[in-house]
């Protein structure tokens, strides 16, 4: 045991990484409409075992020092499909709630910094397409030419350490419920309340050290 | 008595204001949760709480003795499980 292994280590993205088969359209979205500078790229000739082709690995500043990344493979045909993105490739019957869960969500710290940004893409070829505020969050969206959704967001409120507690207790929940095969909303909030109960004498201790930042 | 949690959050709050004025209910507080019980059937509706609906669909944090009954996007009612 060292003296690390408890402590929570990560200081966010490095890089979040994903195919192009569109650079023009890739550096035109992130560097000319939404203003994120180029601060990393790699022109590599491809090499390996395998028949990898040439590539460069380009990287815009997202904030804080953390990066999005692309791949472009010089001769590489996008890959066949319906729907999707330029990563992945879908049938007709996978439903569209589906293939918007996955995405990227960049932060902003003011409503005129999200205005900005609305304003910056409903000046360019990938408008604004929704803007939504959620329980503790407001964010646009948008898909970049690749396919990908951007989602762009603000907090409309700090988040309590009430909130971290019970975030704690409805992954418990729903580790139990699933994993006893029992995967539905009202097995989830039963199970919840349940641990609600237990844990009502430990409020004070939990709060004071959620375990979110411990 | 069967019980519903709300999360104490300034969104849940108007929730938990409108479900307290059924006569049937009883709220008091759990550590971070207003805690509501009743021994029969209670309704909240959304339009009185003022609530968004992401925030309407996302508000209860736990059931004990209660199944929800209807969750749409104006009417939550909670019925006693049986």
């Amino acid at each position: 045991m060292n003296a690390l292994h408890d402590k929570h280590l990560v200081r966010g993205v490095d890089h979040a990484a994903f195919p192009t088969f569109d650079p023009v359209g890739t550096v035109r979205f992130y560097r000319d409409v939404l203003g994120f500078p180029v601060v990393h790229s790699i022109c590599a000739a491809g090499w390996g075992p395998e028949k990898h082709p040439d590539f460069i690995h380009f990287f815009f500043d997202i904030g804080n020092g953390d990066r999005i990344a692309f791949f472009y493979y010089f001769g590489l045909e996008p890959l066949p499909g319906g729907r999707g993105d330029a990563y992945a490739q879908f049938d007709d019957d996978v439903p569209e709630f589906f293939l918007g869960s996955r995405h990227l969500a960049l932060s902003v710290e003011s409503e005129d910094s999200l205005n900005e940004y609305q304003r910056r893409l409903d000046d360019s070829e990938w408008a604004t397409e929704m803007r939504v505020q959620h329980e503790t969050i407001e964010s646009i969206y948008t898909h970049d030419p690749n396919g990908y959704i951007v989602e762009i967001t603000r907090a409309l409120r700090p988040v309590t350490p009430q909130e971290d507690v019970d975030a704690n207790l409805t992954i418990d929940a729903l580790v139990d419920v699933v994993s006893r095969g029992d995967a539905s909303i009202h097995a989830l909030l039963n199970r919840k309340a349940e641990l609600i109960v237990e844990r009502s004498d430990d409020w004070d201790t939990l709060l004071a050290q959620p375990e979110a930042t411990s | 008595m069967a019980s519903v949690y709300f999360l104490d959050v300034p969104e849940n709050r108007p929730v938990v204001e409108v479900a307290e004025r059924s006569q049937q209910v009883h709220v008091t507080k759990n550590g971070p949760y207003f805690e509501i019980s009743a021994a029969e059937p209670f309704e909240i509706d959304r339009r009185a709480t003022g609530a968004r609906h992401a925030v309407w669909y996302s508000c209860v944090a736990g059931i004990r003795g209660f199944r929800i009954a209807g969750w749409d996007k104006n009417s939550l009612r909670f019925e006693i499980q049986s």
